[in-house]
């Protein structure tokens, strides 16, 4: 006999004898009075770690001294969001961020669905688990090691330049990390470099649940083997894309952190700095954590934004959505 | 596909050619950079500098890697990394893996809220500045702690654990308990084994992220005493930092003079990258499952 069964026999006889649902709560809480005991260090822990920061945003609104609780602090209202969109920084912040985050999206995004797809051709099984093998490595390197790379590979006694100035297209050497032109360049390969393996994982898992009669049924109809990309394959895997679209858009404001503050340097802050390495300069390092906290704050509430806003138009246009 | 339906033409089979020999290109792009650093790190210091080392040690040279041995910083630094890893890893399958538990018990009347408060944290935080104060005022900072005690319990690993475990037979854990078994030994002697393959999926994840952790280092530990490699290798790249670094293992071993800063960066790049270079075979056959269950029901 199952617990529940246990229970629901006693709660039958509870009922007969009158006795009141206080009694079946308690009996309930005995059975499970152990789960309880494992759940309450957790619900103990994820107050303390996830809430109490959430709690924390509303520095936002005030004027955060340490030490001091934030409700009895000096309440100011949307200041430090007037002081973020009046500052000068402000123009230069979002610009970055959009322009390294839009670049991710327009080439990091088709880069990996076109890569699953020619994966998804190679004839040899052998062939294609060990390219997948290797273009999933990168992924698993830390920022340091793909910045530590970056350096060897584009300083002044790097291969580039030395590369270069044996083809002769430079006659002395560039500082390709020094310069802010070469910045969202770098940047935006060295994204691709470490994801675009790693990112075709899913799309592949989206092509293998593709129904194999639909492409026999194609080879019937004589579409050919491009034919059957075309028409099976990439719509077979249009929900997918979709849905990562939505997400990847919902995170347009998410340009990237550990890459900044690695590949970017003292020289180059002008075109790498975005949003969440200004809040961390402003927040942490120099101590304002109000005004960082605000920051903050305004980024996710766009963020939260545009998924909602992408969401709606893909569900107007294609019928899709998350929500 | 199964081509089988499919007859290749001639365009099928020039496709096949160039698709063949692109992806060849692709794979060396993708390990060539580790492949050169190695060879700079093989490199006699000074020459290397000079550039121009492509494949092969144009000086042969295994200076870096014996300063690297006798360097007592550095190899306090890769026991840190690993004992990070280590209490980490375990912790974080314990609680995740107890609050899967928690989750998937099918009669638990807690099971929705648990689930609940847990799924909230994945769609919002408190951000990166209220969580630097939260750290402050639990005085986790210049701790070893600070690496393990924030990441026990994770919301994502719950989702690809719980889908695991729910699809266990409930007989299994019914006929436990009715043997008088309580949760505990429920999940350590029966949901646990069953979900080995789960557990070794999110043992990599979090393992790797571990490894790779530098950023909570340089926030939370600036007095150097919990140093893992990752922050050691970042030192490096700083320029002004590494001519220090280096001058200062010049100025305590007079052997080795002939080191540079390209051939010592190079090298402990190497370091840091090998564990999981070497692993990462072994763990390969895991990490797909888990993210496309991930997927799935993310």
């Amino acid at each position: 006999m199952s617990r529940v069964a246990a229970d629901n026999i006693l709660l039958d006889k509870d009922s007969k004898n009158g006795k009141s649902k206080l009694n079946l709560f308690f009996r309930r809480l005995r059975r499970e009075r152990e789960l309880w005991l494992i759940s309450i260090p957790m619900i103990v822990w994820v107050a303390i770690f996830a809430y109490y920061p959430m709690y924390g945003v509303f520095m936002s609104f005030v004027d955060y001294i340490p030490g001091k609780e934030i409700f009895s602090s000096q309440w100011v209202g949307f200041k430090w969001f007037m002081e973020f969109f009046t500052s000068p920084d402000f123009g230069i912040i979002m610009r970055n961020t959009l322009v390294i985050s839009g670049l991710n999206l327009l080439i990091g995004f088709p880069a990996p669905i076109l890569l699953a797809i020619l994966f998804n051709e190679i004839r040899n099984k052998y062939f294609k688990k060990t390219i997948q093998s290797i273009s999933y490595l990168p992924y698993f390197i830390s920022w340091v090691v793909a910045a530590s790379l970056l350096y060897s590979f584009l300083g002044n006694d790097g291969i580039l330049n030395d590369m270069l100035m044996r083809l002769g297209v430079l006659n002395k050497s560039v500082s390709f990390l020094g310069e802010s032109k070469y910045f969202w360049t770098i940047i935006t390969a060295a994204n691709i470099w470490k994801n675009i393996g790693w990112s075709t994982i899913i799309y592949l898992s989206a092509i293998a649940g593709i129904d194999e009669e639909l492409y026999q049924a194609g080879a019937v109809d004589g579409l050919g083997r491009f034919g059957a990309v075309w028409h099976i394959t990439l719509p077979g895997i249009r929900p997918t894309i979709i849905l990562l679209w939505i997400l990847a858009v919902g995170g347009l404001l998410n340009a990237g952190f550990e890459q900044q503050l690695l590949i970017g340097n003292v020289q180059t802050r002008e075109v790498w700095d975005v949003i969440d390495t200004y809040a961390y300069r402003f927040g942490v390092q120099m101590g304002r954590y109000s005004y960082g906290t605000a920051v903050g704050l305004m980024k996710s509430v766009i963020g939260l934004g545009l998924v909602l806003l992408t969401n709606k138009v893909s569900k107007k246009a294609m019928g899709l959505s998350i929500i | 596909m199964n081509r089988t339906y499919y007859k290749n033409g001639i365009g099928g089979n020039i496709f096949d050619a160039a698709n063949t020999l692109f992806m060849i290109l692709f794979a060396f792009l993708m390990v060539y950079p580790f492949i050169n650093l190695l060879a700079v790190s093989l490199n006699d210091g000074i020459d290397a500098a000079k550039g121009g080392i492509y494949f092969w040690p144009r000086k042969f040279s295994l200076e870096s890697y014996s300063y690297m041995l006798q360097n007592k910083n550095l190899l306090k630094g890769a026991v840190i990394s690993v004992l990070r890893v280590v209490a980490g890893t375990v912790t974080c399958l314990l609680g995740t893996g107890l609050l899967s538990y928690v989750v998937s018990v099918r009669n638990f009347s807690g099971r929705r809220f648990m689930r609940v408060i847990f799924i909230i944290t994945m769609y919002f935080s408190g951000g990166l500045i209220p969580t630097y104060l939260l750290i402050l005022k639990l005085h986790l900072i210049n701790s070893f702690n600070v690496y393990w005690i924030p990441h026990i319990l994770n919301a994502y690993y719950m989702l690809i654990i719980a889908s695991y475990v729910q699809d266990i037979p409930e007989a299994l854990s019914e006929s436990a308990s009715m043997d008088g078994a309580g949760d505990l030994r429920i999940f350590f002697q029966i949901i646990a084994p069953i979900s080995l393959p789960v557990f070794a999926c999110i043992a990599i994840y979090v393992g790797v992220s571990q490894w790779n952790s530098w950023f909570d280092v340089q926030l939370y530990n600036s007095n150097r005493k919990w140093d893992n490699l990752q922050i050691m290798l970042n030192r490096l790249l700083n320029e002004v930092q590494g001519e220090q670094e280096l001058r200062d293992a010049q100025l305590q071993y007079q052997k080795f003079r002939n080191m540079s800063t390209v051939t010592l960066r190079a090298a402990t790049t190497i370091l840091v990258t090998m564990p999981i270079v070497f692993i990462y075979p072994f763990f390969q056959k895991y990490f797909i499952g888990g993210i496309t269950i991930g997927a799935v029901k993310g």
